[in-house]
């Protein structure tokens, strides 16, 4: 008798963990160099994505009413954390899909060798290195952000245009350095510029004078720097103005940090210019940067409205998908090819309602209308900052 | 290539950068000498010192320079806590067990750093400073600074060594503890000391990488390498050692843009320790063989 209870009970407390399981909350991860060399970035990209997620539950839920978690890992803008990080989430929490990771090099080493394999869909919102555009994917992996491969042709170009004829280039030696520098360089040389020292550096050290005393030697004014703001890219730009090697200087997105501001002071910084991806005006970016600053963030932050974009979108292929992580990627791509009835930033009930109807739907991103080509790649449009007052201010846009 | 910018882009940056490796490297090859193992945490622990005087220099407002004894004190009790709480007890496990332990402690210092300091990029002072000339040479005063502060703490770390009661006890435990036991020193009190000292020259080693570029969570992680080498080109146990050796891997790192690509120079300090390891491993000056 006591062993038929026993039965019972445990067929019982079987059947109601896995109803459990089935009420649980949808969870996805949200990967970003919390620590390392975009520290100072990445807290506001990651309080965007949070608040699509918010909007998604404040606006009913997903799959039928539940509630759509983040679970927040740390990839500290390099491979191996983000390996790590990712498979804790994939693994362990058990995500539906992963939002990130930020930089290149985690995007690379976290889709090789956890998310492909897993068959979960990842998304980066700052991931810019060519290289993931040739990763074979199976079609799981996403960006809302172009490639670098425009950015460095269209800030080689713009510089020409601007006079620049002579530069000296030096980059972080990863994937988001080296893709955007050499990109940079093709169409450098292509149109009539001249490359007048190009090296790559190790990240972490604390003297860079001999490297920009070599790059120097070739007699250019203008130094191009590829590297992260809140890292070696500020050790940089601060050793290369204090001993005066070069006079200007132009960054790309990954030095448009707030870092660089606050620890050399705007006053040394006017002879510096950093581009990065700028959303085109639209209802969609509107919209998001009300609702960005309704809960406190600042939409003009770098990133923050293609994190946000990633994070909506995951939402909206997962409900497309109905939650199965393997329908993730074919949803992901359907939910914004340029087909169907649009669907703004926060505007969650009217997707849900429109996918239950069985409808097409068309997200129009807050960054850019988001039509994803066959890699998973976007199309964009870049600004080129300077710094003004405390903060940096678009100068023009990039051609 | 002029001579004068080889000294002011080569040789000096790497003067000043040999002089912060050889305060880590003199640490380093005390805890070899005496303690007989490899501390992994010394880097994390210089970034501990580091950020210390900075949160001395934010609460006080006062100047780097007065936060620095400040720091050093922290991380002096700091070390000797870290060896009461986990070296000690492991003390009479293999070596192995400890040096593994260290790596931990490493990350425990780290998290600490990043708790309460953040992740982001700090300065003790904002802005930039270009460096003046002397006769041809730029040289900025917090780089002289560096220079002469590395001569004179290691300077009195040497006398007290050599001339001391307590200085000769921790090289007679160097030479062999249990003699040294024997003849009267108390291990415990040496081990303590010896700590004492390390946090000391692991503060300074990191206030002076934060004053000369910035301050970072991993700042002493990615020394750690360049250190070791120092201390093991140098002869492992002889502080002396440990100078010569600073400045040679700092000046090497520096010079070595001119002969090999830019993205290379980290791997100097490695081939220098790699080659030391294979020609001479008693390094420099003959020191212990590990």
């Amino acid at each position: 008798m006591l062993k038929k209870i026993a039965l019972a009970a445990g067929l019982f407390s079987a059947t109601a963990l896995a109803s459990n399981a089935v009420q649980a909350d949808v969870k996805v991860g949200l990967l970003g160099g919390i620590s390392g060399p975009i520290a100072a970035m990445a807290p506001p990209m990651l309080d965007s994505a949070k608040l699509a997620i918010q909007q998604v539950n404040e606006q009913g839920g997903i799959l039928g009413g539940q509630k759509l978690e983040a679970v927040v890992g740390d990839s500290a803008c390099n491979p191996q954390n983000g390996v790590d990080s990712a498979t804790k989430l994939v693994n362990i929490e058990q995500v539906a899909g992963l939002i990130g990771p930020h930089c290149s090099g985690s995007v690379l080493a976290v889709a090789n060798s956890v998310t492909v394999p897993a068959g979960i869909t990842l998304i980066t919102p700052s991931g810019t290195s060519p290289e993931i555009t040739g990763l074979e994917d199976k079609g799981q992996v996403f960006r809302t952000v172009p490639s670098d491969d425009f950015q460095g042709r269209s800030l080689a170009r713009t510089l020409l245009n601007l006079g620049t004829k002579k530069v000296a280039v030096a980059y972080l030696n990863n994937d988001y350095g080296s893709g955007l520098a050499n990109a940079f360089k093709v169409e450098f040389e292509a149109n009539g510029g001249e490359i007048a020292g190009y090296s790559a550096h190790e990240e972490g050290k604390a003297s860079y004078r001999s490297n920009l005393a070599e790059l120097s030697r070739g007699g250019a004014d203008t130094l191009v720097i590829f590297d992260y703001g809140d890292g070696t890219g500020l050790t940089i730009l601060r050793q290369a103005l204090e001993n005066g090697f070069f006079t200007n200087f132009v960054g790309g997105d990954g030095m448009k940090s707030d870092a660089i501001i606050r620890e050399l002071g705007a006053e040394n910084l006017t002879t510096f210019i950093a581009s990065s991806p700028v959303g085109e005006k639209s209802n969609s970016l509107e919209l998001f940067n009300e609702a960005y600053k309704s809960v406190g963030g600042n939409p003009d932050a770098i990133f923050v409205s293609n994190s946000y974009d990633a994070a909506f979108l995951m939402a909206l292929a997962l409900e497309k998908a109905g939650g199965e992580a393997a329908k993730v990627s074919e949803a992901m791509a359907a939910v914004s090819n340029g087909q169907g009835e649009a669907v703004l930033p926060g505007e969650w009930k009217k997707a849900v309602e429109l996918i239950a109807a069985g409808k097409d739907i068309d997200y129009k991103g807050a960054s850019g209308d988001l039509n994803f080509d066959n890699a998973g790649d976007v199309p964009g449009s870049y600004g080129l900052f300077k710094v003004e007052g405390d903060a940096f201010a678009l100068q023009q846009a990039l051609n | 290539m002029p001579f004068m910018e080889f000294v002011n882009f080569y040789l000096m940056p790497g003067i000043v950068l040999g002089s912060i490796y050889a305060l880590g490297a003199v640490g380093i090859t005390l805890v070899f000498g005496i303690l007989r193992f490899a501390h992994l945490a010394h880097g994390d622990l210089a970034t501990l010192g580091a950020f210390a005087a900075l949160g001395v220099v934010t609460i006080f407002g006062v100047s780097p320079w007065v936060a620095l004894p400040v720091a050093m004190v922290v991380c002096a009790f700091m070390a000797i806590g870290i060896d009461k709480l986990f070296y000690d007890y492991l003390s009479e496990r293999p070596k192995i067990i400890v040096v593994m332990s260290s790596l931990g402690i490493a990350l425990m210092l780290r998290a600490v750093v990043q708790v309460v300091w953040g992740v982001d990029t700090e300065t003790y002072t904002r802005g930039i400073v270009r460096p003046d000339d002397y006769w041809g040479i730029r040289i900025r005063d917090r780089e002289i600074y560096t220079i002469i502060a590395m001569f004179v703490i290691v300077g009195v770390l040497w006398a007290f060594l050599q001339k001391t009661k307590w200085g000769k006890a921790m090289r007679a435990m160097s030479d062999n503890p249990d003699l040294a036991l024997l003849s009267g020193v108390d291990n415990r009190k040496i081990t303590m000391l010896t700590w004492g000292i390390v946090g000391i020259l692991c503060a300074a080693s990191g206030f002076f990488l934060g004053i000369n570029t910035e301050l970072k969570p991993l700042m002493g992680w990615t020394m750690l390498l360049p250190m070791f080498a120092a201390a093991i080109l140098g002869g492992v146990g002889r502080v002396e050692g440990a100078v010569i050796g600073g400045l040679i891997v700092g000046i090497a790192e520096e010079t070595s843009v001119l002969f090999i690509p830019g993205e290379y120079k980290a791997a100097m300090a490695f081939a220098i320790l790699l080659l030391i390891l294979l020609v001479r491993p008693t390094g420099l000056l003959k020191g212990k063989v590990l």
